[in-house]
């Protein structure tokens, strides 16, 4: 980007010409760097794909070649779970995109409103939640949803048929936790898009209200258009986040996605396959959850690098 | 110089020699799953190294997490020289492959416990831990409210509807029982149904060797049964865990709870007067008793310290073993012995005398169907939600043993 011209214009620069230095001068800069990526990454990475194709057994482990992705998509149990975890993840995804990035997208051209007061205090507020623990507040929303403890405040309030169990309903408690979820990560989005929408230049803003342009229009043919790399960035951290979203679900539900398995997505589902086992037996199998992370990281890839071709090739 | 060296050698060799001596002074280290029991276990270890000079370290792990951990360490060799062993099949696998010490020929084992006691831990033939607790089950009541609206405890599950009816018009929650955490909705209410509303264990040996089937009619009348609770639940039992049904029943808004017997002195401080009933059978049957070996302690093959560890196992089997457990091991933990048993906490000597003359038995699922278990959770959350009637339960439940054998 705008650095690359630096090196050139760098005093302390040495060896090789000066359009193209020699690469060991890169490589004491990229070394450390790479090395940590190396190791806690891609060794990782690759290792875990290696895992995929073996299964351990009396306490050996074995080569068993591509038997693992065989047993997660026909075993009746695990292909049930897989697709049910799979859905549900979508729908996890598609509502951070539908409630957390459009009310992300709202609240940044509010912010960004010259005329309005207490903008700080609003960043404030939309940001606070952020900062908190999900363990934290998937706990509290967890118990302010539980009619037991509620119930009678609802009540009094005169709403008790809004008293509900929520998170023991099938099919309201996924939606529910997204929620909780949204709420918690309004803020990021927020910011992304209210720190790009600031990067705008005012001569551009100007102009267009010069020559009569509405408010919808300028967010539409002026403002989206000018942060469509930052709406794909952050398009791709809700996807890449919420597959790898667990610790929201382990909060208010618990490992294994009930009420019966409508809220397990793939994060608990890999828990309980690769890392914890299933209750009450609790035996992991390392061998099937390296191939449900494979399976999980090919699909990521897939949908990912179209995505960020598509949004980057004009940035 | 060559003097001074061979001087300095001897003395190394010497300080190295006693450190050995002293090094004799062993440290044991006990995995367990038990990390609430830390206190109270080292109270017994405690005693038990004032008798043998042998010192032991607990090491617990969050309860569920220890499978999986266990297994990690035994395969990476880091695993503890003394542990807490699954009953039934979670531990099997792990003597099978090879981690667990075969302890067959322990002193004093066959004195202390019949081959019914060390069936969960046992396999092949060969014993593979030395049992320490047992649980059971049953239902806490609050007497203060039960005395209020003047009620007797119930002895036959007819009884007891009429009860939770009495207590619901009365404005209390009859039931503390909800369904979210997915596990005690079973362990602790329909396994604790199932032996009197079954059979105990020669019934449970038929319906494993295929005799009998598990959609027959006295499973349809036990989920139909166990149906009938739900109203008496808490409002919106399907999102109460385990946690709220404590806390209703602590605060006094729920009158009765179906809980096992390790949590008795949760409510110790709970200012009103606590009870314990057997669930009920229905009126004509005979009310049986979960009593559910828990726990045993197994030795780490690959142990530095072989002897101190068996030692160790054999005091646990002696009289002396079972009376210390019997004082340190936590309330409602009850040592699983034929020794003599005199239990200290009043509550935990009221709730294990509940199974006095009964013929109690094991979790259902656990001896040999532990597969059931997810299978049988839905099926009693289905009647209890009302998205599945008991006949529907049933089957459900043996379609499922079917595939499961059919592999």
């Amino acid at each position: 980007m705008a650095q690359s011209a630096g090196p050139r214009r760098s005093r302390i620069f040495r060896g090789g010409s000066d359009i193209n230095p020699s690469w060991h001068y890169w490589m004491v800069y990229l070394l450390p760097g790479l090395l940590i990526y190396i190791f806690f990454m891609a060794w990782p990475l690759v290792d875990s794909v290696r895992v995929s194709f073996y299964q351990t057994g009396e306490g050996i482990r074995r080569f068993v070649g591509f038997s693992n992705y065989i047993t997660l998509f026909t075993d009746p149990i695990l292909k049930e779970r897989f697709w049910g975890a799979f859905r549900h993840t979508w729908l996890f995804f598609a509502i951070h995109m539908c409630v957390q990035n459009v009310l992300g997208i709202f609240f940044a051209t509010i912010l960004t409103n010259k005329t309005m007061r207490g903008v700080r205090a609003y960043q404030i507020i939309l940001f606070l939640p952020v900062t908190l623990s999900i363990l934290v507040t998937g706990y509290l929303w967890k118990l302010l949803l539980n009619p037991v403890w509620t119930g009678s405040v609802f009540e009094s309030m005169g709403l008790g048929f809004l008293s509900q169990p929520y998170l023991g309903m099938e099919n309201i408690a996924l939606p529910v936790i997204s929620l909780v979820s949204c709420w918690q990560w309004v803020g990021l989005p927020t910011m992304m898009f209210f720190a790009a929408l600031q990067g705008i230049s005012e001569e551009v803003i100007e102009a267009a209200s010069l020559e009569g342009c509405s408010g919808w229009q300028m967010f539409r043919f002026i403002q989206l258009p000018l942060i469509m790399p930052i709406v794909g960035i952050i398009a791709i951290l809700t996807f890449v986040n919420n597959f790898n979203a667990f610790d929201v679900v382990y909060a208010m539900e618990g490992p294994s996605g009930p009420p019966n398995y409508s809220t397990d997505i793939i994060g608990t589902f890999f828990y309980r396959l690769g890392i914890a086992g299933e209750h009450p037996v609790a035996i992991p199998n390392p061998g099937l959850g390296a191939t449900l992370a494979t399976v999980i990281f090919v699909m990521l890839t897939i949908f990912v690098v179209p995505t960020l071709i598509k949004t980057q090739r004009e940035a | 110089m060559k003097k001074l060296l061979v001087l300095m050698l001897a003395v190394l060799a010497f300080v190295s020699l006693v450190s050995g001596v002293i090094a004799a002074d062993v440290t044991l280290v006990m995995g367990s799953w038990r990390a609430d029991d830390v206190d109270a276990m080292n109270e017994l270890f405690a005693a038990y190294e004032e008798a043998s000079g042998v010192k032991i370290e607990f090491k617990p792990t969050n309860p569920t997490d220890y499978n999986a951990t266990l297994r990690t360490q035994l395969e990476a060799g880091t695993a503890p020289d003394l542990m807490y062993a699954r009953s039934y099949a979670t531990g099997a696998d792990l003597y099978k492959n090879g981690f667990f010490a075969k302890v067959n020929d322990l002193e004093g084992l066959d004195a202390a416990f019949s081959a019914d006691y060390l069936a969960p831990w046992t396999a092949d033939g060969d014993v593979f831990a030395v049992p320490i607790q047992a649980v059971n089950a049953a239902v806490y009541y609050n007497k203060d409210i039960f005395a209020e609206v003047g009620l007797e405890i119930p002895t036959t599950f007819e009884e007891l509807l009429d009860a939770a009816q009495k207590l619901q018009d009365a404005g209390y929650v009859p039931f503390a029982n909800g369904i979210a955490d997915n596990w005690d909705i079973l362990e602790c209410l329909f396994l604790g149904m199932v032996p009197s509303w079954i059979g105990g264990a020669d019934v449970r040996a038929e319906y494993e060797n295929g005799e009998k089937l598990m959609n027959d009619e006295v499973w349809v009348k036990a989920y139909a049964d166990l149906a009938k609770l739900a109203p008496f639940f808490p409002k919106g039992f399907e999102s109460v865990t385990y946690n709220d049904s404590q806390a209703l029943f602590a605060t006094g808004k729920a009158a009765m709870f179906a809980d096992g017997s390790w949590n008795i002195s949760v409510y110790d401080d709970a200012d009103f007067d606590l009870g314990f009933f057997a669930i009920p059978a229905p009126a004509g049957m005979e009310t049986r008793m979960q009593f559910h070996p828990d726990a045993a302690i197994a030795m780490n093959p690959a142990t530095k310290y072989p002897e101190e560890a068996r030692a160790f196992l054999a005091w646990l089997c002696s009289q002396d073993g079972t009376d210390t457990l019997a004082k340190y091991l936590p309330a409602g933990f009850f040592p699983y012995t034929l020794n003599k048993v005199e239990l200290a906490d009043v509550h935990a000597k009221e709730m294990l005398a509940l199974g006095d003359g009964k013929a109690n038995d094991a979790r259902f699922v656990w001896p040999k169907m532990i597969d059931l278990y997810t299978p049988m959770l839905e099926a009693c959350n289905g009647v209890l939600k009302g998205s599945m009637d008991p006949q529907a339960a049933a089957d459900s439940v043996q379609a499922a043993w079917e595939a499961l054998t059919a592999k």
